[in-house]
C-alpha cells in the first residue's frame, strides 16, 4: 500500500526530480531474495511490519515498525564531491507504534537519519534494513525468516517472524497500479502471515508476545495523483488462514479511486487480485481526535460478494493517531483492529491492521 | 531605643552633614572599595562563565560528551547509534570562524541538521532544514546577532582558507540563553569538509536513556569505545576550564580587597577623628548618665553608617565599572586560557552579600578601636577645655615589638604550601607583612620628623618645619593615614614590580626562543586554546625555497590531562631549530633533543610540570589514537605562552599517532646569506589566496609584548582604584586637620603668616605624608613583590621569574601618587585661607 508516502515526499518535494528514476512498469520481474532489499533506482521504498501480539495473560498488543527510504536528487556538483557520506542523497524515516490494546494506551515516535556512516539503511549484503536501533535483520533469505528489534525510550520490542506463506506479490502483471499514467504505481509484495513471537519490554521485566504479523514491502517513483485526497487500507487475517489486503483511495471530491484494489489470499497461499468492482468499504462509527480535530471512521463493513465475505471492522483503542504535531510531516490514523463476520456463510473472526489518512484535511505536500 | 536613636542623630549625623565633603569622601572611599570588589566578582563570573556556551545552548540537553584528541572517527558513530539503549548520539564539528576574515572568532559549529535528534536543537526542524540542505548552496545558519538574513552570502575565514556560504536561516534567541546570538551553524558533512576534517567528529553528545545513573552509562559506554575516547559528563570541559581559571580569579579577587583594605584605614581615621572632635560631647553625654556600651554603639553606628551608605553606592558603581572589567578580563583570558564570550553580567546573590558584607565588616573592624576609645573617656576630663589634640596612645616600644613579631610570622608563612593550589598562606603572609609594616609606621614618622626637621627647614623654609611638628604632634593620625597610602603605594608598587619582572622575563626568554626570522599562523584572531591549521603544502613549499635553511612545523591539540586542559603539540625538533629551547637547571638540552625524536618522548612546559607535578623522568599517560599511550618526560622547559601547559612531542611522534600533517604555526630561518624581504615575497607567492599571516621576528615579538600588557590592564586598573582611595582619604583627613587646627592657623596669622605661606604648610604635611608613604610603601612593596613572584606566582601559575626592577614605572607611578597627594592638599589648604583668623579666635 502508498501509506506513509507523503511523510517522505515531502523531503524532495522542493527538489524537482531532475533524476531519471526507475518506473514501476508492468512487466516487472521479482527476484528473490534481491529484491526484499533496496532498490536504489526508484525514488521512494518502504518496509512495513504490522502485527498483534498477545502476552501469556491474553493481554493484546499491537506494533507497527516501519522503515521508509527515499532517493533524493542531488545536484551535480554535490554528487562529485570527495566525501559522500553525509550527503543527504538517501535519506531514511522510520515510525515506531505500539498499542496497548487492553491497557488503552498508545504511543509512537518517529526518527528521520540519512544514511551516513551507518545510521540507516537498506542492504542485501547485510541482510538487514536500519535506522539506528530499529532493526529488521533476515536470519534466513531462503526461509524468509526475519529478526525484529526497535528500541526508544518507552520500550522495546524483539519479535522473531516466520513465514506461515510464501510472499504475494500485489496488483497485476507485476505492478500495483494508482493511477491512469504509466509509472504510477508501486512493485509491492506482501507477506501476510508471519507467525510472531519475542519480548516486550516496557517497565521492568521483558513479558514473552506471540502472534500474528504482516509485512508489506513497496518501492515506486512517481507520487501519487495530485487528485487524491487520502486512502483507508486494510489488512485482515482471518482464523480459516485466508488473508485479504484491500485499499480504496479517495479522490478529493470524496468518490472512490478507480484504482483502488486488494488481494485475495488463500489458505493454500495463493493470491488472487481484487479489483476496484469487486469490493465495497462502508464506513461506520467516527472517532474525532481532540488533537488533530480529524474525524476517523474507526468502524467499517467489508463486503466481497465474488468471494462471499461479509466483514465488520472494529477496534478496542480508539485512539491510535500518529499525531506528528509539526504541521510538516502528516497525521494519521493507523491500528490494530479486529475483524468478525462470515466468509461463504461460515463465522470466521480475524485480526490486521487499518490505515486510514487524509482525515485532518487534505495531505500537505511540502512546507 | 528613642534615646538612643537621639544620641545617633546628635552625636553622629549632625556632625557628620555638618562636613558633607569629608563625609562625602569618607563615603565614597567605601563605595569604590566594594564597587572594585563587586565589579571584579561580576566581571569574572561572566568572562568565565561562557565557555562554549553556544554549543551548550544548542545541544543543552545532552548528557554526555565522547570526544577525542584529533577527532573521532565517524564509522564509530553508525556503530553507537545501533546500540540497544534508547541513547540520542549528536555528531558535532566545533570550529571558529572569522566573518569576511576579520572580527572576533565566531563558533562554527557541524551538526547533523537531519537526524530527528536535531530537532529540538535547532529550530524550525529538521525537516525544512533537509529542504535547504538541498537547494541551497552551502547553507549555514546563523546567530541573531550578526546582522545577517536568509538568503545572504557569507564568506567564513576557517583555517587557512575563506569559504563561501549561503544564509540559510536566522537562530532564533533561546530565552536566558547565551552565546547563540554569534554562532554559526551548518550541517555536519558540510562543516567537516570546511574545516579539513573529512571522516571524523570533533565530539559526539549522548543524551542517556532514563532508569540509569550517568555513571551506568558512562562506565558502559566507555565499554563500547576504543580506551583513547574520553565520555565526561556534557558541562565537564566548561568545570575543567573554570578549575583551570581558578587561581587566576582568585588572584584577582584578592586584589580587589586591596581597596577595601585601604579603605579601612580611612574608617578608621574617620572615625577617630570624629571621637576626637566629639570629646566634649562624649563627656557632656556621659555625665549625663549614658555608660559606655552606648557611646561604643554610637561610634559603631557611625562606622555603620559608612557602610552602609558606601556599600550601597558601591553595588551601583561596581555594576558599572564591572561592565568595563569584563571586557579586560575576557581578554585575558582569551589571551592566556581559552576561548570564552562573555555571558551577561548577573548579580549573585551570594556575590552581593560577599562584597556588602565586606564593606560593613570592614568599615565595623576598622571602627572598633576609636569606638572603644571614645568610650573610656571620663566625662569630667572631656569637658575640660584645650586639650582637642589627638593623643592615640601610641606605646612605639610595645608597637616595635609587635610590628617585628608580625613580620617574621609572615615571613615565616611564606615558605609554607599551596593549599589545594592556592597560596592561602601567601596571602595571610600578606596580610601579616602589612600589620607589621603598619605597626611600625608610627615610630618611622617620630624618627623621621625628628631627623628630619632641621633639613626640611633648611631646605624648604619654616613652613615644613611648622608642618613637620604638626606631623608630630599627631603622630597616631599621621600614622594612620601613611599607613593607608603606603599600602596602596605597597600594592601598586609590589604589583608593578610583579609584572615588570615577569614582562622582562619573558622579553628575555622571547630573545631566546625565537630565533626564526619568519612566522606564519592562520588569521583572525585566536584564544590560545584553538589552533586553526594551515595546509602543510605551505611547510613543504617554504622548505624548498633556496634561500630558507629550515622550517620548524608545529601542531597543537587541545587536550585534557588530570582534569584540566593542556595542550599537545608536535614540533621538528632538529638541533638547528630547536636549540633556542631553554631547559630548567640541570637538564641536558643537547641530549634531550637528540632522545626525544626516538620514541615515545615528550618534553613539558613548566607550568604544566609544576600543575601536575611532573618532572624528568615521569611518564604521561595520554589516550592517543584508540589506546593509552605511555611518554617519557625527558626535560621541563621555560615557556610563558599558555598557563595550563605543553605537552611536547617531535613531529614524526604526533603524525604517528595523530597523522593529520596540517600545521598551527610555521617557523621560517633564513639562510643568513639571503635577504630576508626577497623570501619573504617568496613566500607571499607560496600562500597565493590562503588566508596565512606572516610576520617578521620583530613584529611577532611586539604584538606578544602587546598581548602581555593587554592582559595585565586588569591589574593596572585595580591598582588605580586603591590609590584613588588613599587620595581620597589623605584630602579628607587633612580637611578635618584645617579644621581642627584653625585656631594655630589663626594664630600663625596674627604673628605675621601670609596666606600662601599657611596654604604652603598643608601642602608640606601632604607632600611629607605622601614621602613617608611612598618610601616606606617601597620597601613594603618591594618585598610583597617578592612574595608575589616566588610564593604566589609560583604556587597559582609555576612560572618562573625573574626579579627585576620596572624602574621607568615604579617611577611614574610613585611620582604619580605623590603629586596626587600633593594636590590633595590643595583644597583643604583654600580652606584654611578662607577662615577669618579674628572669627576663629573669637570663637573661644
Amino acid at each position: 500500500m502508498k501509506n506513509k508516502l507523503g511523510a517522505v515526499l515531502l523531503l524532495l518535494a522542493c527538489a524537482a526530480s531532475a533524476q531519471q528514476w526507475q518506473q514501476a512498469l508492468p512487466g516487472y520481474q521479482f527476484q528473490f531474495p534481491r529484491d526484499y532489499f533496496n532498490h536504489p533506482d526508484y525514488r521512494t521504498e518502504w518496509w512495513y511490519y504490522t502485527g498483534n501480539l498477545r502476552a501469556a495473560d491474553g493481554h493484546r498488543y499491537g506494533f507497527e515498525l516501519t522503515f521508509f527510504r527515499q532517493g533524493i536528487p542531488l545536484p551535480p556538483q554535490a554528487r562529485s564531491s570527495e566525501d559522500a557520506v553525509w550527503l543527504p542523497d538517501q535519506v531514511y524515516l522510520a515510525h515506531l507504534a505500539l498499542s496497548d490494546i487492553d491497557g488503552g494506551s498508545f504511543y509512537h515516535t518517529e526518527r528521520l537519519n540519512r544514511a551516513g556512516p551507518g545510521l540507516s539503511g537498506a542492504s542485501l549484503e547485510q541482510q538487514r534494513y536500519w535506522n539506528g536501533n530499529w532493526e529488521v535483520r533476515w536470519n534466513s533469505l531462503s526461509a524468509g525468516t526475519q529478526h525484529l528489534e526497535a528500541v526508544c525510550d518507552r520500550f522495546t520490542l524483539k519479535i522473531d517472524l516466520t513465514p506461515q506463506k510464501q510472499a504475494v506479490i500485489n496488483g497485476r502483471n507485476g505492478v500495483s497500479q494508482k493511477g491512469p499514467l504509466p509509472g504510477a504505481g508501486s512493485h509491492y509484495i506482501s507477506f501476510t502471515r508471519l507467525r510472531a513471537s519475542g519480548a516486550l519490554k516496557m517497565n521492568g521485566s521483558p513479558i514473552a508476545v506471540n502472534g500474528v504479523a504482516w509485512m508489506d514491502h513497496e518501492y515506486f517513483s512517481e507520487p501519487l495523483d495530485r487528485d487524491l485526497a487520502g486512502w483507508d487500507w486494510f489488512a485482515i487475517q482471518l482464523d480459516n488462514n485466508e488473508e485479504l489486503m484491500l485499499y480504496q483511495l479517495r479522490t478529493k471530491s470524496g468518490e472512490k479511486s478507480l484504482y483502488s484494489s486488494g488481494t485475495f489470499v488463500d489458505a493454500a497461499g495463493k493470491s488472487h487480485f481484487l479489483d476496484v468492482s469487486q469490493f465495497s468499504l462502508t464506513p461506520g462509527a467516527v472517532w474525532r481526535s481532540a488533537r488533530s480535530g480529524a474525524r476517523y471512521p474507526i468502524s467499517w463493513k467489508i463486503s466481497i460478494p465474488s468471494l462471499q465475505i461479509e466483514l465488520s471492522e472494529q477496534t478496542a483503542l480508539q485512539d491510535q493517531e500518529l499525531y506528528s504535531g509539526n504541521g510538516i510531516t502528516p497525521t494519521y490514523w493507523e491500528g490494530a483492529v479486529s475483524y468478525a463476520g462470515q466468509v461463504q456463510r461460515r463465522a470466521v473472526r480475524g485480526v490486521g491492521y487499518l490505515e486510514m489518512t487524509g482525515y485532518g484535511g487534505p495531505l500537505r505536500f511540502g512546507e | 531605643m528613642n534615646s538612643g536613636w537621639l544620641l545617633f542623630e546628635r552625636l553622629i549625623l549632625r556632625p557628620l552633614l555638618r562636613e558633607p565633603v569629608r563625609t562625602a569622601l569618607t563615603v565614597f572611599a567605601v563605595a569604590l572599595g566594594v564597587g572594585v570588589v563587586i565589579a571584579i566578582d561580576l566581571a569574572g563570573q561572566a568572562a568565565a562563565g561562557s565557555f562554549h556556551s553556544s554549543l551548550e545552548s544548542l545541544t543543552g540537553k545532552d548528557d554526555l560528551l565522547i570526544s577525542n584528541t584529533g577527532g573521532i572517527d565517524q564509522n564509530l558513530l553508525g556503530r553507537l547509534v545501533q546500540l540497544p539503549y534508547a541513547f540520542r548520539f549528536s555528531p558535532r564539528i566545533e570550529k571558529f570562524a572569522f566573518l569576511n576574515g576579520k572580527g572576533e572568532a565566531l563558533p562554527f559549529i557541524g551538526l547533523d541538521l537531519i537526524s530527528s535528534d536535531a530537532q529540538d536543537e535547532i529550530r524550525p526542524g529538521a525537516l525544512s532544514h533537509a529542504a535547504d540542505l538541498l537547494t541551497t548552496g552551502d547553507p549555514v545558519w546563523v546567530g541573531s546577532r550578526l546582522g545577517l538574513h536568509k538568503g545572504d552570502h557569507v564568506r567564513l575565514l576557517i583555517n587557512d582558507a575563506l569559504h563561501d556560504f549561503t544564509v540559510a536561516g536566522v537562530l532564533k534567541p533561546q530565552n536566558g540563553e547565551i552565546g547563540e546570538e554569534n554562532v554559526i551553524v551548518a550541517d555536519i558533512g558540510l562543516a567537516q569538509k570546511a574545516t579539513g576534517k573529512t571522516g571524523k567528529l570533533d565530539s559526539i553528545g549522548v543524551r542517556v536513556p532514563p532508569g540509569q545513573t550517568l555513571g551506568f552509562w558512562t562506565d558502559y559506554l566507555r565499554k563500547q569505545l576504543p580506551s583513547s575516547l574520553s565520555v565526561e559528563p556534557q558541562g565537564a570541559r566548561t568545570e575543567e576550564n573554570r578549575k583551570m581559571l581558578a587561581a587566576f580569579r582568585w588572584n584577582l579577587r584578592i586584589l580587589s580587597y586591596i581597596a577595601l583594605v585601604v579603605g579601612a584605614f580611612l574608617i578608621y581615621n574617620t572615625i577617630s577623628i570624629s571621637v576626637v572632635r566629639r570629646r566634649n560631647e562624649i563627656g557632656i553625654v556621659r555625665a549625663l548618665g549614658a555608660d559606655r556600651r552606648l557611646i561604643t554603639f554610637a561610634f559603631l553606628a557611625e562606622a555603620l553608617f559608612f557602610g552602609v551608605v558606601g556599600s550601597a553606592i558601591g553595588l551601583v558603581i561596581g555594576r558599572a565599572m564591572a561592565v568595563g572589567a569584563v571586557g579586560l578580563i575576557g581578554n585575558t583570558v582569551q589571551a592566556l586560557y581559552v576561548s570564552s564570550q562573555p555571558a551577561p553580567i548577573e548579580f549573585t546573590a551570594l556575590g552581593v552579600l560577599t562584597a556588602v558584607g565586606l564593606g560593613l565588616a570592614v568599615s565595623l573592624l576598622a571602627a572598633l578601636a576609636p569606638a572603644f576609645e571614645a568610650s573610656r573617656v571620663a566625662p569630667v576630663e572631656a569637658m575640660a577645655r584645650g586639650r582637642e589634640e589627638y593623643v592615640a596612645a601610641v606605646r612605639s616600644r610595645v608597637m616595635v615589638a609587635w610590628a617585628i613579631i608580625l613580620l617574621a610570622v609572615g615571613a615565616g608563612l611564606t615558605n609554607l604550601p599551596p593549599v589545594h593550589r592556592q597560596p592561602i598562606f601567601a596571602y595571610i603572609a600578606v596580610l601579616f607583612l602589612i600589620a607589621g609594616t603598619s605597626a611600625i609606621i608610627p615610630s618611622v614618622v617620630a624618627l623621621f620628623a625628628g631627623t628630619a626637621s632641621s633639613l626640611l627647614e633648611r631646605l624648604i623654609g619654616v613652613e615644613a618645619l611648622l608642618a613637620m611638628r604638626s606631623l608630630r604632634g599627631s603622630i597616631g593620625r599621621t600614622s594612620i593615614l601613611t599607613a593607608a597610602l603606603a599600602i596602596a603605594v605597597a600594592m601598586t608598587a609590589s604589583v608593578g614590580i610583579m609584572v615588570g619582572s615577569f614582562r622582562e622575563t619573558v622579553s628575555l626568554w622571547m630573545n631566546d626562543q625565537l630565533r626564526a626570522d619568519l612566522y606564519l599562523r592562520p588569521a583572525g584572531l585566536s584564544a590560545i586554546d584553538q589552533h586553526p591549521t594551515m595546509s602543510l603544502e605551505i611547510a613543504e613549499q617554504i622548505a624548498k625555497l633556496p634561500g630558507v635553511s629550515a622550517v620548524d612545523r608545529f601542531r597543537a591539540y587541545p587536550i585534557t590531562y588530570q582534569g584540566l586542559p593542556a595542550t599537545l603539540a608536535g614540533t621538528d625538533t632538529t638541533f638547528e631549530t630547536s636549540a633556542s629551547t631553554k631547559f630548567l637547571p640541570g637538564e641536558n638540552r643537547d641530549q634531550i633533543l637528540r632522545r626525544l625524536s626516538a620514541g615515545d618522548y615528550a618534553v613539558v612546559s613548566e607550568p604544566f610540570a609544576n600543575k601536575h607535578n611532573v618532572h624528568t623522568g615521569s611518564v604521561l599517560t595520554l589516550p592517543l589514537a584508540r589506546a593509552e599511550r605511555r611518554f617519557t618526560v625527558l626535560g621541563v622547559y621555560y615557556d610563558y605562552a599558555a598557563e595550563s601547559g605543553y605537552i611536547v612531542v617531535d613531529w614524526n611522534t604526533l603524525m604517528r599517532y595523530l597523522p593529520d600533517p596540517e600545521v598551527s604555526n610555521l617557523a621560517v630561518y633564513v639562510k643568513p646569506s639571503e635577504d630576508i624581504t626577497a623570501v619573504r615575497r617568496q613566500i607571499d607567492g607560496i600562500i597565493g589566496g590562503r588566508a596565512v599571516l606572516v610576520f617578521s621576528n620583530a613584529t611577532l615579538r611586539a604584538g606578544a609584548i602587546a598581548t602581555f600588557d593587554r592582559t595585565f590592564r586588569i591589574t593596572y586598573a585595580l591598582e588605580a582604584v586603591a590609590v584613588i582611595v588613599a587620595v581620597m582619604g589623605i584630602a579628607g583627613a587633612l580637611l578635618a586637620m584645617v579644621i581642627d587646627r584653625r585656631r594655630e592657623f589663626a594664630l600663625l596669622r596674627f604673628l605675621g603668616a601670609a596666606k600662601p605661606q599657611i596654604r604652603r604648610i598643608i601642602l608640606c604635611e601632604a607632600g611629607l605624608l605622601g614621602l613617608l608613604a611612598n618610601g616606606i610603601g617601597l620597601l613594603l612593596g618591594t618585598a610583597l613583590s617578592l612574595i608575589l613572584i616566588f610564593v604566589i606566582n609560583k604556587q597559582s601559575f609555576g612560572w618562573t621569574i625573574q626579579f627585576h626592577w620596572p624602574v621607568p614605572l615604579l617611577l611614574a607611578a610613585l611620582t604619580g601618587i605623590y603629586l596626587a597627594t600633593v594636590l590633595a592638599g590643595l583644597y583643604p589648604g583654600q580652606t584654611a585661607v578662607r577662615m577669618n583668623p579674628i572669627e576663629v579666635i573669637h570663637e573661644e
